[in-house]
């Protein structure tokens, strides 16, 4: 449905997005996790046209979003990261333009509206200008835009930012119903829980590169069902990595000053010796905390960094 | 073509979420028209400046002044009173202006010797004032003009006969005509293009008698200094699109953004056409406008509407952001109104401003309104125009769609 092959996209010396490929099928959520500025929305921008990309290509469906782009824009849904709504028009209005860009006309276009309407549950308060709805109404009006002419790839660039858990609830609910009828769905998402719970296949992204993809069992598995022990306190870097050298499996993750992260499999039993062994480095902890394996402790295995600096 | 409707109607729509906003926009050339005709004190009809004259000179050239006449006869009257008369009266609020004509001015001017005027305005009139002293600026470059090229005849007659006689002998005058008339011929190819201009309006009154008159005079630049206003104002709307992130969507769509462009410049369009018709109907109850004609001026407003909102859509996309887009237009506005017939009329222009804001776009759309209202109907003088500011126009389109399409929605 939607290909990406070696994408690359620069602004001036800033390598933005570096070398992206993946596939996504029909009536697949595919999910690009990430933090902040790893260039998720870039690659969404790269994706629909709205940017050039420097280098690589994007297909939808066989269709060159550059070369052969008014069909591959036909067949794309857009729900941006920010709202893109006329606030003066009604969620009639909006739907009824936004169809007609696509090329809906007449009875066909009413017909799609209603529905839409329906879905999104704005169906009572559709003649209302956009200005007098609550942020979570406006998100649900944003969903449907994207949605309006049943497109074949849906793009949603993290739609839940700074949305109620109440309207969260009911939009990814949308998101999986629009996968099982069908529509091939990429997710972008700096929220860990989001992408576990919503995404069949996922790929991480950090610094523009895609640093592992595959299903959550499959990023799992590159955990080797290691845990996350992080620690607080005050740390001699080289004399504590030295120091944990001897403690068995233990895999330093990131050392500085203040803080330490170990990955190790069964780490709740080896927790005696790896405070022996920090004593013994002269290492002051005061406080630790120990996650078990998710697509976070992966991503900080994988970068050094938590998801949410 | 579907996609070009649906934008136009939808931009449509959205002014008129805002009637408030849209029926100011429409009613500023009512506005204006109202507030100009209340600061002449207006008694409907032509509502006239007076300037309350105190010639203290009293000579053969100051009483010609003092008789009025002029390029502006029928908007500036002119009243001889005395110097503690004109006083009371301004300070009654009487009468727009008090200019003194000092003992000995006319005699200095010609012997190219520093003179003062003396212009005291009425402080509660607002607009009429500076229109006189534009004009009396404009009445005294042209004056320096005249002297500089005529001064040598003009200070033998001032001076009059020598030894006594109280006639110039008839060689005498055949003389000073004869080198006037030279001198007027040599002009034809000189510098000073303006100066000749004005002395043809001067020697041609009745003509130009009936044109002025406060509708032809004032309004035409009221009009296109409305659509000027309205333009800018739209213009500012490719900032919300950007800032909505419709601007962003309107791009991921199969749509050309030239046809987006197209359809937002086509709903700003409307709004000008209704300034532009309510500018007329302004006209209409001022002046006897041509029927027939109404609509040729409706549709060049609207033209001249369609091309503002571009070139101002230009200088938006062109701006690193919204306040820089807005700072930009302005600084272009108020210098184009200034020196294009907006603020004052051309005949209340110092020559050189005129002849320069006459070929601005405003200027040129004042002038051919003029014509129209008029009853001057020239096909070749409205074609032209239309070229000349629908070629750039389509250039700024074609800049503001590729700008719109690339860095102004990334940035
Ligand atoms: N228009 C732009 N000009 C320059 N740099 C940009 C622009 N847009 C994004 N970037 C940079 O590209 C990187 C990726 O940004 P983005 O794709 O928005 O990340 P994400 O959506 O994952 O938060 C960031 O470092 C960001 O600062
Ligand atoms: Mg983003």
């Amino acid at each position: 449905m939607i290909e990406l092959t070696s994408l690359r996209k620069e602004y001036g010396d800033l390598v933005a997005v570096d070398g992206v490929e993946f596939a996504a099928q029909a009536g697949e959520i595919f999910g690009l996790l990430g933090p902040n500025g790893a260039g998720k929305s870039t690659t969404i921008g790269c994706i629909s046209g709205l940017l050039q990309p420097t280098a690589g290509r994007v297909r939808v469906l066989g269709h060159d979003i550059v070369a052969d782009a008014v069909a591959a824009k036909q067949l794309l849904g857009i729900v941006p990261q920010e709202l893109a709504l006329y606030e003066d028009l009604s969620a009639r209005e909006n739907l009824a333009y936004w169809g007609g860009a696509y090329g809906l006309r007449g009875a066909e276009l009413r017909g799609r509206v209603d529905t839409v309407l329906e879905t999104i549950g704005l169906l009572d308060r559709a003649k209302e200008p956009v200005k007098k709805y609550s942020g979570g109404m406006k998100r649900r009006l944003n969903f449907g835009c994207g949605v309006i002419h049943e497109p074949k790839v849906l793009l949603l660039d993290e739609p839940t930012v700074g949305v109620d858990p109440q309207s969260r609830v009911r939009l990814l609910d949308l998101v999986r119903a629009q996968a099982e009828s069908g529509t091939c769905v990429l997710y972008t998402t700096h929220y860990m829980e989001e992408a576990q719970d919503l995404c069949d296949r996922l790929a991480i992204m950090d610094n523009g590169k895609i640093i592992a993809l595959g299903t959550l069992e499959e990023l799992r598995g590159e955990l080797d069902e290691r845990d996350l022990l992080r620690l607080t306190g005050t740390f001699d870097a080289q004399r504590t990595r030295a120091a944990l050298a001897g403690v068995d499996e233990a895999e330093v993750v990131h050392v500085d000053e203040t803080s330490l992260m170990i990955s190790m499999p069964d780490a709740w039993s080896k927790l005696p010796a790896v405070f022996g062994a920090l004593a013994a480095a002269d290492a002051d902890v005061r406080a630790t905390t120990m996650t078990q394996p998710s697509l976070e402790t992966l991503f900080i295995k994988l970068t050094g960094r938590e998801l949410r600096e | 073509m579907g996609f070009f409707l649906s934008t136009a109607l939808k931009d449509v729509r959205r002014r008129l979420a805002d009637p408030i906003a849209l029926a100011l926009w429409i009613g500023i050339p009512a506005l204006i028209g109202g507030l100009m005709s209340l600061a002449m004190g207006g008694d409907g009809g032509t509502p006239k400046a007076r300037v309350l004259l105190v010639d203290q000179d009293d000579t053969f050239l100051s009483g010609l002044l003092a008789s009025g006449g002029g390029p502006l006869a029928e908007f500036i009257e002119v009243e001889t009173v005395g110097l503690e008369e004109g006083r009371e009266r301004i300070d009654d609020g009487d009468g727009t202006a008090l200019l003194i004509l000092p003992a000995g001015f006319v005699e200095a001017v010609l012997k190219e010797e520093p003179a003062t005027l003396q212009l005291v305005v009425n402080p509660s009139q607002r607009i009429l004032p500076s229109i006189v002293q534009q004009f009396l600026e404009a009445l005294v470059d042209g004056t320096f003009y005249l002297q500089r090229l005529l001064g040598e005849q003009l200070r033998e007659l001032a001076e009059g006969p020598l030894d006594g006689a109280s006639f110039f002998g008839d060689a005498k005058l055949a003389e000073l005509s004869m080198s006037i008339n030279q001198r007027m011929k040599s002009l034809e190819s000189t510098l000073f293009p303006p100066v000749i201009k004005l002395e043809e309006v001067l020697d041609d009154p009745p003509e130009e008698q009936e044109s002025f008159n406060f509708a032809l005079l004032m309004l035409p630049g009221i009009i296109f200094m409305s659509l000027l206003f309205v333009a800018q104002g739209v213009s500012e709307d490719v900032w919300q699109e950007k800032n909505m992130g419709t601007l962003r969507r309107m791009i991921s769509t199969p749509q050309s953004v030239a046809a987006f462009l197209a359809g937002k410049v086509a709903a700003g369009s409307l709004i000008a056409l209704a300034v532009s018709a309510m500018g007329i109907g302004v006209a209409m109850t001022m002046h006897e406008v041509p029927f027939v004609l109404i609509p040729v001026m409706l549709l060049w407003c609207t033209f001249f509407g369609a091309a503002a909102v571009i070139f101002f859509t230009l200088i938006q996309v062109l701006a690193s952001n919204e306040r820089g887009g807005n700072v930009l237009t302005m600084v272009v506005l108020f210098p184009l109104m200034m020196i294009g017939g907006c603020f004052f009329p051309f005949e209340a222009m110092p020559n050189w401003m005129a002849s320069v804001g006459k070929w601005t776009p405003n200027g040129l759309a004042v002038l051919r309104l003029k014509d129209l209202l008029n009853g001057q109907f020239s096909a070749a003088a409205l074609g032209s125009a239309v070229l000349g500011i629908g070629l750039p126009a389509a250039l700024a389109f074609l800049l503001a769609v590729r700008r719109l399409r690339g860095s102004f929605v990334i940035a």
